[in-house]
């Protein structure tokens, strides 16, 4: 599967220069930018940024941020944690930068440090994201498509809105919730999740396949309780509260 | 092949290209037709989600000021590069102009009240009309200001002026003041300004960089007549070469 979209930090991500103007910002930030925009690539702005250069930290902010917020946010549901996590992320990146030496994509780099401060969090809280990975049965992952005798028409072709995708995303355990986003939504390839998740080519694809087929069950089960829901809608008598 | 060997097939490969025995499965399993729509169904949506997503700005201001605390932030040395003429001069006016301008017009009034009398005194007790004389030779000593040997050879004063240029360059509160400042700058070369020659030295560098200065304001006024700023600094400087030829007389007055 290809990516639908360019990534920076990719070939193109690196070398392209980027304008990034500062005439949106406003309040505290609008003070602490700089007066004119800067046009820098990505390997300017890291050199510059190395030795300390304000506006460089910015321009690397401002170029990946909010790829890293959306990540985050997919990762822990709720934008309080999202903020914190990117903030330490950057923090993070910012600390090490000095010791970036290109070998892999810059990207790769934030996003390798963004998930590992996400998961790291996740599970020093346990937060209640991890919790369901319990309720699902153990053997999901080792049967074939699961196939629900005497049940409605579960399809999901038509069904499957933003609104319930995002709700199942964020139930999913965060392994497979990293490669999903990763890939399906962000669009990486394989070989960089690799590189990002620290594991191999085929265990990013095993995940994968894994994820969307658990991903599956959890849009099934929203379809199910949604119908449950409309059911009793239905049979409750519309006077009875008169 | 059979649904679960479809399922590895799908795991190890994606939903990409498929293997003709897994095409063959497809087209006679509606379970596993169904299992694979779903899934492509599924990824559509998800390349429908949005890749990015703006972050609150109070991350970055938060951040930044984290960066800061840690001193991973280094602010700029300033590096004396090579800037041009108006940019360094312009840098080099501003903190002075506002505090020093009262002051300076001030002082050049002064002096002029205090010099001039004393100066004229012998003509005036003999012929009165003859009060009158240096009017004219305003221009004159307009231009005998580029003779010092201080001035470079480009500076504006030092091409001999009509009365109408001078005046286009600078307006009329400008042009006592450069009467008055030239004259007053003619008795400097003689003077010893004090008993230390280092401060000396350092006052005449002062009057050379603000007479260059003034050459050059001069100048780009008569390219751009229009140039409002350049004109402001000029009289800015006007102003600062009279407080400095006050200080440089108060100097030479106490010394000799």
């Amino acid at each position: 599967m290809c990516a639908s979209s360019v990534i920076p930090g990719t070939t193109l991500g690196a070398t392209r220069r980027i304008r990034i103007s500062s005439g949106a910002a406003t309040g505290q930030l609008a003070r602490q930018r700089p007066a004119q925009p800067v046009a820098w690539t990505e390997a300017e702005a890291i050199r510059l940024a190395q030795a300390g250069n304000a506006a460089a930290f910015e321009f690397l902010y401002q170029l990946h941020g909010r790829r890293v917020y959306a990540l985050c946010l997919r990762m822990v549901g709720n934008p309080a944690d999202a903020e914190d996590l990117m903030q330490e992320a950057f923090l993070q990146l910012f600390r090490k930068i000095g010791t970036f030496r290109g070998e892999s994509a810059f990207s790769t780099w934030l996003h390798r440090m963004t998930v590992n401060v996400v998961l790291m969090r996740l599970r020093k809280k346990s937060l209640p994201t991890d919790s369901l990975e319990e309720t699902l049965e153990p053997d999901a992952e080792n049967s074939g498509p699961k196939r629900d005798v005497g049940a409605p028409d579960l399809r999901l072709s038509g069904a499957v809105d933003r609104v319930n995708l995002e709700r199942s995303i964020e139930k999913l355990p965060p392994g497979y919730r990293t490669v999903f986003v990763l890939h399906d939504v962000q669009g990486y390839e394989h070989n960089e999740i690799a590189d990002i998740m620290g594991c191999s080519v085929g265990n990013s694809k095993s995940q994968l396949h894994k994820a969307r087929t658990r991903l599956r069950e959890l849009l099934q089960e929203e379809i199910r309780q949604q119908a449950r829901e409309e059911r009793k809608a239905a049979k409750t008598p519309s006077g009875s509260l008169d | 092949m059979h649904c679960k060997e479809l399922e590895s097939v799908l795991e190890a490969e994606g939903l990409g290209q498929l293997s003709k025995d897994a095409r063959l499965h497809l087209a006679t399993c509606g379970a596993c037709q169904g299992f694979v729509a779903d899934l492509n169904t599924i990824v559509t949506a998800a390349k429908s989600l949005p890749v990015e997503v703006t972050p609150p700005d109070r991350i970055w201001i938060s951040l930044r000021a984290q960066l800061e605390a840690e001193g991973l932030i280094k602010e700029p040395v300033e590096v004396s590069e090579p800037s041009s003429w108006w940019d360094s001069l312009t840098a080099w006016m501003k903190p002075r102009t506002l505090a020093t301008a009262a002051a300076a017009l001030v002082l050049a009034t002064a002096i002029y009240v205090t010099r001039i009398p004393r100066n004229n005194q012998p003509d005036v007790a003999k012929n009165q009309p003859k009060v009158e004389a240096p009017r004219p030779a305003q221009p004159q000593l307009t231009a005998s200001v580029p003779s010092s040997p201080t001035l470079p050879s480009s500076a504006a004063p030092s091409k001999p002026q009509t009365p109408s240029k001078a005046k286009e360059l600078a307006p009329s509160p400008s042009e006592s003041a450069s009467f008055t400042l030239n004259q007053a700058e003619l008795d400097v070369p003689n003077m010893q300004l004090a008993g230390n020659s280092q401060v000396d030295l350092a006052l005449r560098q002062n009057l050379r960089t603000l007479n260059a200065f003034i050459a050059e304001c001069e100048q780009h006024l008569k390219q751009n007549p229009q140039d409002e700023l350049a004109r402001e600094y000029l009289y800015t400087a006007y102003q600062q070469k009279a407080d400095l030829l006050a200080a440089m007389m108060e100097s030479g007055r106490g010394d000799n």
